[in-house]
């Protein structure tokens, strides 16, 4: 039975490896290529900086949401909890209130409970998780106003500021926590137990299932996860805007959700990569402050970076088939 | 169809238990039914904090519901008042179009309608807000003077079509043309997002670096995003930065110079003077059919008596 498992799992790793990345990141490399070509200011150190800074909330995002659609799942529920996590870390974040690391830990600690929650249900009651997570995302809507009183929550202290806005050696605190979280969920995801029963339980359930797996306890274990990444991430917005707002983060469970597919994650499950997701991010990002720093109108940007998106993934689709045969 | 009837019967009985107390409770109290734009707005729900402050004051009673952004929620939310018979209706419209035939259908039903902060197509019974042009006007005049009508200015739009986004443009270019020599070098929908306008901003560092002289937002949340990124990047001192709303972050930024102004928009009077102006048709006195609150600019100067 370990056995079958282990087979099990070696292929699906082999699958992700073999098939996603490398066309996105051509398509990737293609861009700031065309970029750096136009625009001389897009290829400069002080730009990267701000392009990982700006993509890491984002990013986050869509490392959580890969943990999940790699079992199948689905996290709508993101950005509402990047707001409720905001709001309960800026309300304990004024100065003098307490130390820095109170509102922090509040904000994870509720973004790991809705996260447990969103798992709790999705694995109770059976309900797909694209409608739990649709529910839990009014509801977390509406906990973040309940909570602020419809007002944007403000005087927050220099030392939670600092967590969005501060440098270290020269380098934003937003890369850091970026990286960090980036080196942990990709070992998580490759070189733990736990990860070989993600993919697992994506790549086929009942197999996993079959070969006992306690496939409930992933799940509620992937969206947990989900949950303190959507909290890091809302800590992130709230310190890097100095405010805590009950409408933050609304519709950045979309870009995360395509972070993740452009970086080949799919949506059937069973296959994706954080270097993936991370490059998806950095493309979305990449095409942002580009077309800004060309002052591409606002009405043409929302179509060429639908249209960049839908050519990534075709891309990349083109090198999976050739990569197939 | 008998169950029908005797639905109809227990109807009817509790609809006159209702007048009977109604009757005996002496006069009856004035009821106002309010729609809002949406009560996520931190200036919208100061402007309905004003209408209940008022309405308390007057011994009115407000049925309150939140349109989230939603015309066509609001329309039935309309309906839902005139079904209900409120004697008057506030409604904070949605938008232009799309809101109106709400309007058309309580003026059908005879309840008197007033339209406050922002405008529909359909004239209501009376208007009660500011004109957001001017408000434009204020910011970019501002900006002008400070630069000694020369340099270069980039724009934060809000939501692209919305009524406040449209107004306050056309308020700021129409400045823009009377100095030719200060000149609109980049602008771009910051969609009212503080987040959002914070990475725009650090966007247009990298592109125009020194060659920007001054930002126009067309709100604080914005403003503030602004002053956020200039502030990480060290400009801040050579960069002036106008929005508008006066919401009391912008207020403190104005306080301590990070933000060199922001235009004030009353709630307090909106609120205050839809509910008076809704009595006032409600009792068939004669009232102004536009009432226009001014806007203000708030500078370093002034801003002590902004701050509550």
């Amino acid at each position: 039975m370990n056995n079958y498992f282990t087979q099990l799992g070696n292929s699906t790793k082999q699958r992700a490896r073999g098939m996603g990345q490398y066309g996105i990141f051509i398509a990737f490399v293609v861009i700031c290529l065309i970029l750096s070509l136009i625009t001389p200011k897009f290829l400069t150190v002080s730009n990267w900086t701000i392009i990982v800074t700006q993509v890491s909330i984002n990013a986050l995002l869509a490392f959580g949401v890969t943990f999940v659609i790699i079992t199948g799942g689905i996290d709508l529920s993101l950005g509402s909890m990047v707001a409720v996590t905001g709001i309960v870390a800026s309300l304990l974040a004024h100065p003098d209130d307490y130390p820095v690391i109170v509102p922090v830990l509040a904000g994870l600690l509720a973004g790991v409970f809705m996260g447990a929650f969103n798992g709790t249900i999705i694995t109770k009651s059976k309900v797909p998780p694209f409608i739990v997570t649709l529910g839990t995302m009014t509801i977390g809507r509406g906990l973040a106003l309940i909570l602020s009183k419809g007002r944007p929550v403000s005087n927050l202290s220099d030392s939670f500021n600092f967590i969005g806005g501060g440098s270290i050696f020269g380098v934003p605190f937003p890369i850091i926590v970026l990286i960090v979280a980036f080196v942990v969920c990709s070992v998580v995801l490759k070189k733990t137990i736990l990860g070989r029963y993600i993919y697992a339980v994506g790549g086929n359930e009942q197999a996993a299932k079959a070969s006992g797996i306690r496939v409930n306890k992933v799940k509620m274990a992937v969206y947990t996860i989900c949950g303190g990444l959507a909290a890091l991430a809302g800590i992130l917005l709230t310190s890097r805007i100095t405010t805590g707002q009950p409408n933050a983060g609304a519709s950045f469970e979309l870009d995360a959700i395509a972070a993740a597919i452009i970086g080949g994650t799919s949506t059937s499950g069973g296959t994706g990569t954080m270097t993936g997701t991370l490059i998806g991010a950095l493309l979305i990002g990449v095409i942002s402050n580009g077309l800004d720093l060309l002052n591409v109108t606002s009405y043409y940007q929302q179509v060429v970076m639908g249209a960049i998106i839908i050519g990534a993934v075709v891309l990349d689709g083109w090198n999976q088939s050739a990569a197939q045969r | 169809m008998k169950r029908i009837y005797l639905g109809l019967i227990a109807l009817a009985t509790l609809a006159g238990c209702n007048q009977t107390s109604e009757k005996e409770s002496g006069e009856k109290k004035m009821v106002i039914g309010v729609t809002m734009l949406s009560m996520q707005n931190e200036f919208i729900v100061n402007v309905s904090d004003e209408m209940d402050k008022k309405a308390q004051e007057l011994g009115i009673e407000l049925i309150t519901v939140d349109a989230e952004r939603s015309a066509l929620k609001q329309i039935e939310q309309v309906e839902s008042f005139i079904a209900q018979k409120v004697d008057a209706i506030v409604m904070n419209p949605c938008e232009v179009e799309a809101s109106s035939p709400a309007v058309t259908k309580a003026l059908a039903a005879k309840i008197p309608i007033i339209n406050v902060n922002s405008e529909t197509s359909t004239k209501p019974s009376a208007f009660v807000g500011s004109d957001d042009v001017e408000s434009g006007r204020i910011a970019m005049k501002f900006i002008a003077e400070k630069l000694s009508g020369k340099g270069n200015v980039v724009m934060m739009h809000g939501y692209m079509g919305q009524a406040a986004q449209i107004k306050r443009e056309q308020g700021a270019r129409e400045i823009l043309k009377q100095y030719p020599d200060l000149k609109l070098i980049a602008h771009q929908t910051g969609e009212w997002d503080r987040a959002k306008s914070m990475s725009l901003m650090e966007n247009w560092i990298q592109s125009y670096g020194k060659d920007i002289n001054a930002v126009f937002a067309q709100n604080d949340e914005m403003g503030m995003g602004a002053v956020n990124a200039l502030t990480a990047a060290g400009m801040k001192d050579k960069v002036i930065v106008v929005s508008i709303d006066a919401i009391p972050d912008a207020l403190q930024a104005v306080k301590k110079g990070t933000l060199d102004a922001t235009v004030f928009q009353n709630a307090q009077q909106q609120g205050a003077k839809a509910i008076e102006t809704a009595v006032k048709l409600y009792k068939g006195e004669p009232v102004e059919k536009e009432v226009l609150i001014p806007f203000q600019l708030v500078t370093k100067d002034n801003v002590a008596t902004f701050i509550k």
